[in-house]
C-alpha cells in the first residue's frame, strides 16, 4: 500500500535505489554473521566498517545535494553539522563508558579528569540518555543552520561570499574545538567508546547492525528527499536556484526555502554524523576540517549534483576510491582528488550520472539537449 | 489628501531615484485607477523599467511614496509582499524558469499560498488542472507544455510569460515590452489579449511599438529623463512637440 | 712644486704629532703601572691609598683592573712582583695585563699570589669604579655606569653622582644619570622632601614598568602627606602612560598582523574584484613564492656565499614570475573556461591547490624548510615604550610598498585602464576593443604574481611548509569580503582593521578565541553589509 504511493510519489531511480539499499541492510550483515568465514561469499569485518561509513558518507552528500544541486547554496561547511551530530553521538557514548575509564570516574569522562575538572559541564547534562542525545543530534546542527541561515539569505547573502561564510563557520567550530577548555576533548576529541544502548561497540552483532541502520537511513533520506523534491516545494527550490530574484516576483520567500532546505539538510548531515562515529569509534576536531566539507562538494558533483542518486554514486566512488587510493599510491591520493575536482567541473557539470545520461542520448540519437547544459551563468537576469 | 481617500489602484507620490548621482526617476507622480489600462512611451533610458523596479520592490527609491489601495506604501514592503499584494510583472527581457518546463512555470505561478509548507503538501486539484489548461490554450503553447522553459523560442518566452502573469491573477500586472521580438500577427494578438485581461484586471504597459499602442487604444503616459512628459490620449500625446522633440521625432 | 713640498711638511708634521701623542699616551701608562705594582706589594691597610691614587687619575683605564681587584682575580708573580689579572683556564691560571689585558701565559698558581682585599677596600673599589666610569670620556661608559647605579642603587655614589651630572653634557647620559639619582633619593633616608618629590616627579615622567615598581615599593615609606601624594598620583600617570603603551603595542602588532593579512589578501583582491574568481589556490601561490625563496638561498649558499644578505631581492623578482606562470598557465587551461560559473571556477582552483600542495610535498618533502634571516630582517630597535622588530617592520613597509605599487598600476598605468574597464563593463569593455580574455589573463598572473612575492615576505616569520598557503587562504577571504570585492582601499582597510582588531582581542580572549570571535564577526558582518566594507553599487556588480 505504502510503497505503491511511494512508487508513484517518487522518481523512479530513487525508489530502486531505495529498495536496493534496504536489501543492502539486510544481506550485508547476514554475509557478514551467518556465513562462515572463508567462504566466497563472507563479508568480512572490515567491509561491513567501511561500507558502514561510505553510507554514512553518502547521506552527507545527499544533505549537501539537497541544497547545492536543488537550491543552489554550495555550502562549504556541511561537514560542521555532520560533526556536530557526531559529537553528540560521541557524548552519549562517552557517558556510557561510566566508571570503566582510565580513571574510573563515574560521570566525568577521563579527559575530564585529566584536566582536574569537579564537576560536568551544563551541556553535557542529559547526553547520558539515548533518547536526548538523538534529539540533540539533530537539534544541535538545526539551530546552528538556522541562526546562520536565517541570517544569511534574509540579507542575500548568496553565491561565493554564502560559501565563504559556511566555510568561515566551519573553521571557527574547528579552532573552537580544538580548545580544551571547550569541554569536548581539546584535540583528542572523544574516543575508548564502550558500548552503545547496552551493546559492545566492538561485536560484530553491533557493527552489522549500526551498518543496517546507517543503510535503512540513506535509504529513508533518500525517499524523504525525493518527496519533497517531486512536491510543488521542491520546484520552488529549483526556481529559487536557477532565477532567485524572479521567484521573489512570483511571491514566494526565498528566504524561507532556502532556510528550509538548509535547516533540513543540516539535520540530514547531523544523523550521518551520528551513525558515523560509533562505526569509527572516534570524532574529533579534525571533521570540522574546511577541506572536508569540499570533499563532500565533490562527492557530490562527481557524482551528478541536482540528482538524488549522483550523491550517493558520487560518495562511494570518491570514498572507495581514497580508500584504495591512500592504501596502494598514497602520494597519489592528492594529485587524483584534485585532478578529480578540475576533471569533473570542466567536463562533467552534471557527473557521472549526467554522463550516463549523455552517453544513452547517444546510444539512441536523441541528443538531450539540456543534460551538458552548465546552469544559466546569470541566474539574475530579471529585468 | 483626497487622491488617497479616494483610494486609486497605486499612486506613486513624488517619487526619485538616483544610481550614484545619476536621476533615474525624477519627482515622479503618477495615479493610476482600478481597471484601468496604461500605456508607458518614453525614449530608451526614460526610467520605464526603473519605475516597475521601484513598484515591484526591487529599487527602493530615495524619495517620495508608492501607494497601493490608498494606503499601503510599497516602499515599505520586499519584492515577495508585493507581489502578494496583488503586483505581478512581465520582465524586459523575459524571465521564465529555464529548468521547469512549461507546465511547471505555470503551476509555479499559479495562484495560492505561497507559504514553505504549502508548497510542501499541495496536492494539484482539477480546478488548478483546469486554468492551467485554460491559460495553455491562451498562450499557445498547449503542444509544448512538457518542453524545458529553456529550449522554448524568444517569443514563446513572451508568452510563456504572459501566461504566469496571468496564472498568478493580480488585481495590477506590469507589462514590460510584452511584443518586442513578436510577428505583427503576434503583436496584433497580443494587444487583444492585453485588453481582454483589462476588463478585469488593471495593467500598466510599457511599449516602444507604436501600432501595439495603437490598437490599446488607452490612455498613454510619456516619460522622459525620469519624469511625465506628457499624458493623455495617443493622440494628444503623439501631438505634443515635447514629446516630438525627445522621443517620436518628426 | 711648491705644493708638494708644501704637502710632505704636512705629512712629516702630522706624523710627529701621532709619535708624540702616542709617547704620551705610553708616558701615563707607565705611572698606572708603577701605582698598581705598589698597590701589589703594599700591606693590607695601605692599599687603600693607592686605589684612591688610581681613582683620582680619572682614567677609565684601571676600571677592568679595580674590578678584577675586588673580585679577588688580581695575582702577582712571585718571582718578580709583576701585576696579573688572571682567569681560569687549563692547567692553572691565565695571565692577562692589568691595563691592555693582552693575554699572556698560561702559569700554575703555586707561582701566584693574591691581591688580598677586604670588604672596606672592596667598597672603596665600588666608590672608585663608579666615579671613574661616571666620568669616563666615553659617553657609553658613563651611561653604562649612570644605567649600573640606577639599577643597585648605591647610596654612596650619589654625591658622584651629582658632581657628574653638573658637567655632563651628554643628553641621553644626563637623563639616565637624573633618574640614577633619582632612584638613589627615593631609597635615600637622609633626602629632603623635595628632593623626593623632584625624584618623583622623574618617575612619573618616565612612566615604564621600572619606575612604577620603584614608586610602588616608595610608597609605603613615604613619610609625609606631600610625599605620599605625589607617589600615589605618579603610580597613577604610570599606569596610565603603561596602558598607553600597551595599546600603542597592540596596535602595531595588530598592523604587522595586518601587513601580513594584506599581502595574503591583496593578489585575491584583484582576480576577484576584476574577475570575480575567487582562487581557491590562492594560497599555494604564497607557499610557491616562500619555496622560491628557500631555492635560491640554497642557491646561494651553494654557490655564491657573499650574496646572502641579497637573497630576498633575487627572490622577490623570481617568485613573481613562478607564481604568475602558474597562475597564467591556471587562467588559460583551466578558469577561463568556468567564468560566469564562479562556484565551479571556486572548486576547480580547489583541485589546483590540492594539486599543487601535493607537487611541492613530493619535490620538497613534507617537513618545515628554513629559510633564513637576512641580517637586515632580524634584529630589533625600541620607540618609547615599544620594541619593533626588524622583520615585521620591513613586512609592513613591503605590504604598503606593494599596496601603492598596485594602486599606481590600476590608476595609472593603461593596463590598469583596461582591467578596470573590464570590471565595470565587460561587455562594453570587450565592444571597445579590449580584448578581453589577455585582460582576464595578465589580471590572473598579476594577482597570483603578487601573491608569489607575498610567499618571499611571509617566509620570514612563518614555516615554509606545503600547508602554509592552508593557513592563510581563510583569513585572505576573510579580508576580501570584509573589505569588499573591487576595491583595493577596502582591502587595505579591511586587512588592517581584522589584524588590529585580532590583537586588541587576544589579550582578553586568547589567540584562538580572539581569532573565532574575528569570524563571527565576519560572519555577522556579511550579513549588514552583504558586498563588504567598500562596495561597488550598480547594475553591473550583480554577479
Ligand atoms: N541598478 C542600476 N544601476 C545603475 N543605473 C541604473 C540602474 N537601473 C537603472 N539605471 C539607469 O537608469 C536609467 C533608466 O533605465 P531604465 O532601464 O529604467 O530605462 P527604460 O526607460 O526602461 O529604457 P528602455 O526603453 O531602453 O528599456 C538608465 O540610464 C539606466 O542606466
Ligand atoms: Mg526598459
Amino acid at each position: 500500500m505504502i510503497s505503491r504511493y511511494l512508487f508513484q510519489a517518487l522518481d523512479k531511480r530513487a525508489f530502486w535505489v531505495a529498495v536496493a539499499l534496504m536489501v543492502f541492510a539486510v544481506l550485508v550483515p547476514l554475509l557478514n554473521l551467518v556465513v562462515p568465514d572463508g567462504h566466497p561469499l563472507h563479508v568480512p569485518d572490515y567491509l561491513v566498517g567501511l561500507l558502514g561509513k561510505y553510507l554514512c558518507y553518502a547521506m552527507l552528500a545527499l544533505a549537501l545535494d539537497l541544497v547545492w544541486g536543488y537550491c543552489g547554496i554550495l555550502s562549504l561547511g556541511h561537514g560542521a553539522f555532520f560533526a556536530l551530530g557526531g559529537y553528540a553521538m560521541g557524548m552519549y557514548l562517552m557517558r556510557q563508558i561510566g566508571d570503566r575509564g582510565v580513571y574510573a570516574n563515574p560521570v566525568l569522562p577521563d579527559f575530564m579528569v585529566f584536566l582536574n575538572w569537579e564537576k560536568l559541564p551544563w551541556f553535557w547534562y542529559g547526553f547520558d540518555q539515548f533518547w536526548f542525545a538523538m534529539v540533540m543530534v539533530v537539534v544541535v546542527p538545526a539551530v546552528l543552520a538556522f541562526v546562520l541561515g536565517w541570517l544569511a539569505f534574509r540579507s542575500r547573502v548568496t553565491g561565493v561570499y554564502l560559501s565563504i561564510i559556511t566555510q568561515a563557520m566551519t573553521y571557527a567550530l574547528l579552532l573552537a574545538f580544538f580548545r580544551n577548555d571547550m569541554g569536548f576533548g581539546g584535540n583528542n576529541g572523544l574516543t575508548d567508546f564502550k558500548d552503545i544502548l547496552g551493546f559492545s561497540l566492538q561485536s560484530s552483532g553491533t557493527r552489522a547492525v549500526l551498518f543496517a541502520l546507517s543503510a535503512l537511513a540513506l535509504a529513508g533520506t533518500l525517499v524523504l528527499c525525493s518527496l519533497i523534491v517531486r512536491s510543488k516545494l521542491g520546484k520552488v527550490m529549483i526556481a529559487v536556484r536557477d532565477a532567485e530574484s524572479r521567484t521573489r516576483f512570483l511571491g514566494y520567500r526565498v528566504e524561507h526555502v532556502k532556510l528550509f532546505a538548509f535547516v533540513l539538510s543540516a539535520m540530514i548531515a547531523g544523523l550521518a554524523g551520528a551513525l558515523y562515529v560509533p562505526q569509527v569509534g572516534i570524532i574529533n576536531p579534525g571533521e570540522f576540517a574546511p577541506a572536508n566539507s569540499i570533499d563532500v562538494v565533490i562527492w557530490t558533483a562527481v557524482g551528478g549534483r541536482g540528482t538524488l542518486i549522483g550523491p550517493i554514486i558520487g560518495a562511494f566512488l570518491v570514498s572507495g576510491g581514497k580508500s584504495y587510493f591512500t592504501a596502494a599510491f598514497p602520494d597519489l591520493w592528492l594529485f587524483a582528488l584534485g585532478g578529480l575536482f578540475v576533471i569533473v567541473t570542466l567536463f562533467m557539470p552534471k557527473g557521472v550520472i549526467g554522463l550516463l545520461g549523455q552517453l544513452k542520448g547517444l546510444a539512441s540519437k536523441m541528443p538531450r539537449k539540456n543534460a551538458d547544459k552548465p546552469l544559466p551563468a546569470k541566474p539574475e537576469a530579471a529585468e | 489628501m483626497s487622491l488617497k481617500e479616494r483610494k486609486p489602484l497605486l499612486y506613486l507620490d513624488g517619487v526619485s531615484v538616483s544610481f550614484d548621482g545619476f536621476k533615474a526617476i525624477n519627482n515622479l507622480s503618477m495615479v493610476i485607477e482600478k481597471g484601468e489600462m496604461r500605456a508607458i512611451i518614453g525614449p530608451n533610458g526614460a526610467g520605464k523599467t526603473t519605475m516597475m523596479d521601484i513598484i515591484t520592490g526591487k529599487t527602493r527609491p530615495d524619495e517620495g511614496s508608492v501607494f497601493f489601495e490608498g494606503d499601503t506604501d510599497l516602499t515599505k514592503h520586499d519584492e515577495a509582499a508585493i507581489a502578494n499584494l496583488g503586483i505581478g510583472r512581465k520582465f524586459q527581457k523575459p524571465t521564465v524558469f529555464e529548468s521547469h518546463t512549461v507546465m511547471d512555470n505555470l503551476v509555479l505561478s499559479m495562484k495560492g499560498k505561497r507559504g514553505v509548507f504549502s508548497a510542501l503538501f499541495h496536492q494539484e486539484d482539477a480546478q488548478e488542472r483546469n486554468s492551467i489548461a485554460d491559460i495553455l490554450e491562451i498562450i499557445r503553447l498547449e503542444h509544448r507544455k512538457d518542453a524545458l522553459a529553456a529550449d522554448l523560442s524568444h517569443g514563446q518566452k513572451q508568452w510563456l510569460e504572459i501566461g504566469m502573469l496571468l496564472a498568478q491573477d493580480p488585481k495590477l500586472l506590469l507589462v514590460d515590452e510584452p511584443v518586442a521580438g513578436m510577428t505583427d500577427a503576434e503583436t496584433v494578438e497580443t494587444a487583444k489579449l492585453l485588453r481582454e485581461i483589462s476588463r478585469n484586471h488593471s495593467v500598466i504597459v510599457v511599449e516602444h511599438d507604436m501600432s501595439f499602442i495603437r490598437d490599446l487604444d488607452v490612455k498613454v503616459t510619456c516619460l522622459a529623463e525620469g519624469a511625465v512628459l506628457s499624458e493623455g490620449s495617443l493622440a494628444h500625446v503623439a501631438a505634443d512637440p515635447k514629446v516630438i522633440e525627445s522621443y517620436l521625432g518628426r | 712644486m711648491r705644493q708638494l713640498r708644501k704637502l710632505a711638511v704636512a705629512v712629516l708634521l702630522s706624523f710627529l704629532a701621532a709619535v708624540a701623542s702616542t709617547g704620551h699616551g705610553k708616558a701615563s701608562d707607565t705611572s698606572l703601572e708603577a701605582t698598581i705594582s705598589a698597590l701589589a706589594s703594599a700591606k693590607l691597610k695601605d692599599r687603600g691609598n693607592h686605589i684612591e691614587a688610581l681613582a683620582a687619575t680619572g682614567d677609565a683605564q684601571v676600571v677592568p683592573f679595580l674590578e678584577a681587584l675586588a673580585a679577588g682575580d688580581v695575582y702577582f708573580k712571585k718571582s718578580d712582583k709583576t701585576v696579573f689579572i688572571t682567569r681560569k683556564a687549563e692547567g692553572g691560571l691565565q695571565l692577562l695585563d692589568p691595563l691592555s689585558l693582552e693575554e699572556g701565559e698560561v702559569v700554575g698558581s703555586r707561582s701566584l699570589k693574591k691581591v688580598k682585599v677586604n670588604n672596606k677596600l672592596r667598597r672603596l673599589v665600588r666608590g672608585a669604579v663608579a666615579g671613574l666610569t661616571v666620568q669616563s670620556h666615553d659617553a657609553g661608559t658613563r651611561l653604562e655606569a649612570a644605567n649600573a647605579l640606577y639599577k643597585s642603587q648605591d647610596l654612596e655614589a650619589l654625591p658622584l653622582l651629582k658632581a657628574a651630572v653638573a658637567a655632563e653634557t651628554d643628553e641621553t647620559v644626563k637623563d639616565a644619570q637624573e633618574r640614577a639619582i633619582a632612584a638613589i633619593t627615593l631609597k635615600n633616608v637622609k633626602a629632603s622632601e623635595a628632593e623626593r618629590l623632584e625624584a618623583l616627579g622623574k618617575f612619573k615622567a618616565q612612566g615604564d614598568q621600572e619606575a612604577l615598581a620603584l614608586v610602588s615599593s616608595f610608597l609605603p615609606q613615604a613619610k609625609t602627606a606631600a610625599e605620599s601624594e605625589a607617589a600615589a598620583l605618579a603610580i597613577q600617570s604610570i599606569e596610565k602612560s603603561l596602558a598607553m603603551w600597551d595599546a600603542v603595542e597592540n596596535v602595531w602588532y595588530g598592523l604587522s598582523l595586518g601587513s601580513v593579512l594584506l599581502l595574503a589578501a591583496i593578489g585575491l583582491a584583484i582576480t576577484f574584484g576584476v574577475m570575480g574568481v575567487i582562487n581557491m589556490a590562492h594560497g599555494e601561490m604564497v607557499m610557491l613564492g616562500a619555496y622560491t625563496t628557500f631555492v635560491v638561498q640554497e642557491v646561494i649558499r651553494k654557490s655564491f656565499p657573499g650574496f646572502f644578505e641579497f637573497s630576498l631581492l633575487f627572490a622577490l623578482p623570481l617568485a613573481f614570475l613562478v607564481a604568475g606562470g602558474v597562475g597564467l598557465a591556471m587562467e588559460r587551461g583551466i578558469i577561463r573556461f568556468l567564468y560566469g560559473r564562479p562556484l565551479e571556477t571556486l572548486l576547480a582552483t580547489w583541485g589546483v591547490s590540492l594539486i599543487l600542495q601535493q607537487a611541492v610535498r613530493t619535490i620538497f618533502g613534507p617537513t618545515n624548510k628554513e629559510v633564513g634571516n637576512p641580517d637586515w630582517m632580524s634584529g630589533a630597535f625600541e620607540i618609547g615604550g615599544l620594541a619593533l622588530t626588524a622583520n615585521r617592520l620591513w613586512i609592513l613597509v613591503f605590504a604598503l610598498v606593494v599596496f601603492v605599487v598596485l594602486l599606481m598600476v590600476l590608476k595609472r598605468t593603461h593596463f590598469g585602464l583596461q582591467m578596470r574597464a573590464v570590471t565595470q563593463n565587460r561587455r562594453m569593455a570587450a565592444s571597445m576593443g579590449i580584448r578581453t580574455p589577455w585582460v582576464d589573463a595578465r589580471t590572473f598572473a598579476l594577482g597570483s604574481g603578487i601573491a608569489g612575492m607575498a610567499g618571499v615576505a611571509l617566509s620570514q616569520i612563518s614555516n615554509v611548509s606545503p600547508n602554509l598557503g592552508q593557513t592563510y587562504i581563510i583569513d585572505s577571504f576573510m579580508v576580501v569580503v570584509f573589505g569588499g570585492v573591487g576595491n583595493l582601499w577596502g582591502t587595505l582597510v579591511g586587512a588592517m582593521t581584522l589584524g588590529v582588531a585580532n590583537k586588541f582581542l587576544e589579550p582578553y580572549a586568547g589567540a584562538v578565541l580572539a581569532k573565532i570571535l574575528v569570524l563571527v564577526f565576519i560572519i555577522l558582518f556579511i550579513q549588514k553589509k552583504p558586498r563588504g566594507l567598500f562596495a561597488l553599487k550598480g547594475r553591473a556588480v550583480d554577479l
